[in-house]
């Protein structure tokens, strides 16, 4: 009799701690995946994915026409500037960095062709330029202040990267 | 006094837009100063953005007026970061009104407003895009880099801030 009652105590309180321990849970893995920084880091993932893609695109048309090394280093180098801005906000684990880490100079595994002729690689990096600008204003509303700042830095950056190449290269 | 809000108070938007309006400000009367030392092309250049500044001065100063703000009057004249006495000065200081202008503009993309944080990126963006045509080169981040004007008189402008 006795014995029963300190049973049914027993599950009583266990009843009435399990929506805590739920509670706890949930409450951990709200901490372990805020949706705020999550959003952030999608931003800048994404960000980063559309620098590194157009540094391929700059090491491809260097290697296919090394001529124009004079013209397109400069911005090429602001480019590698962007990109670390962007990877310093990750912490990314060694492993995971490997992908979106590809040596500079190396193109994508299939890259398009690089147009033939200086003026057309030129209008080839212009419109990747501009690409790259859009794509990175798009994301503006989804990213906290300061990252919507780089974002919006970045992509005018870009924007004055195709001016220069519309007018025939860096000077 | 006016219960409205006036320069360097207020909620942030009304901020923002104010320091936005004191670069527009400041840079239709540089470009005032720097026209008057270019020729041809450049001073054509110089009219015109001197035009899209105080357009942009009136855009600034109608969407303060109708967030509640009392918009800060223009000086008669402003604190320039060099002299101009030359044609590559002028040039000089035309570039860096204009990565002022991309700063301040970048002030409002931190805002949480959708429409304002478009209208700041699209600022940082024109400015940039002047500043460069002067520079005939780039920047890796327009609107977090203000360049030191590449004048003799640089020294002058470190004893002034």
């Amino acid at each position: 009799m006795v014995q029963e009652a300190t049973r049914r105590r027993v599950l009583a309180a266990a009843a009435a701690a399990l929506p805590v321990v739920i509670g706890g849970c949930k409450g951990l893995g709200a901490l372990g995946t805020p949706p705020k920084p999550a959003a952030d880091v999608a931003v800048t993932r994404d960000a980063i994915t559309v620098e590194s893609a157009l540094i391929a695109r700059y090491g491809a048309v260097l290697a296919a026409l090394p001529s124009l090394a004079g013209e397109l280093r400069p911005l090429l180098a602001q480019h590698h500037d962007h990109l670390a801005r962007l990877r310093a906000r990750l912490i990314i684990p060694r492993a995971a960095a490997q992908p979106s880490a590809p040596p500079s100079g190396t193109p994508s595994p299939r890259p398009a062709p690089v147009p033939g002729t200086p003026a057309g690689a030129l209008a080839d990096l212009r419109d990747a330029e501009n690409a790259a600008a859009a794509a990175l204003l798009a994301h503006l509303n989804a990213a906290p202040p300061s990252l919507a700042q780089l974002l919006a830095s970045i992509s005018a950056s870009e924007a004055t990267h195709a001016l220069i190449l519309g007018q025939g290269g860096h000077r | 006094m006016s219960p409205s809000h006036g320069p360097g108070s207020g909620p942030p938007t009304i901020r923002a837009l104010q320091a936005a309006l004191t670069a527009e400000n400041t840079a239709v009367y540089g470009y005032g100063v720097a026209g008057a030392h270019l020729t041809g092309a450049r001073r054509a250049a110089a009219v015109r953005y001197w035009v899209a500044h105080e357009n942009a001065r009136d855009t600034l100063t109608a969407m303060l007026t109708a967030q509640g703000g009392q918009p800060v009057a223009a000086a008669a004249a402003y604190a320039l970061p060099f002299g101009v006495r030359s044609a590559p000065a002028a040039v000089s200081l035309a570039a860096v009104l204009e990565d002022r202008v991309a700063a301040v503009y970048l002030g409002l993309v931190a805002l949480s407003e959708p429409s304002l944080r478009a209208f700041g990126a699209a600022g940082v963006r024109t400015a940039a895009l002047r500043a460069a045509a002067w520079r005939g080169s780039t920047l890796a981040f327009p609107g977090f880099e203000v360049t030191p004007p590449s004048s003799p008189k640089t020294a002058a402008r470190a004893s002034r801030s």
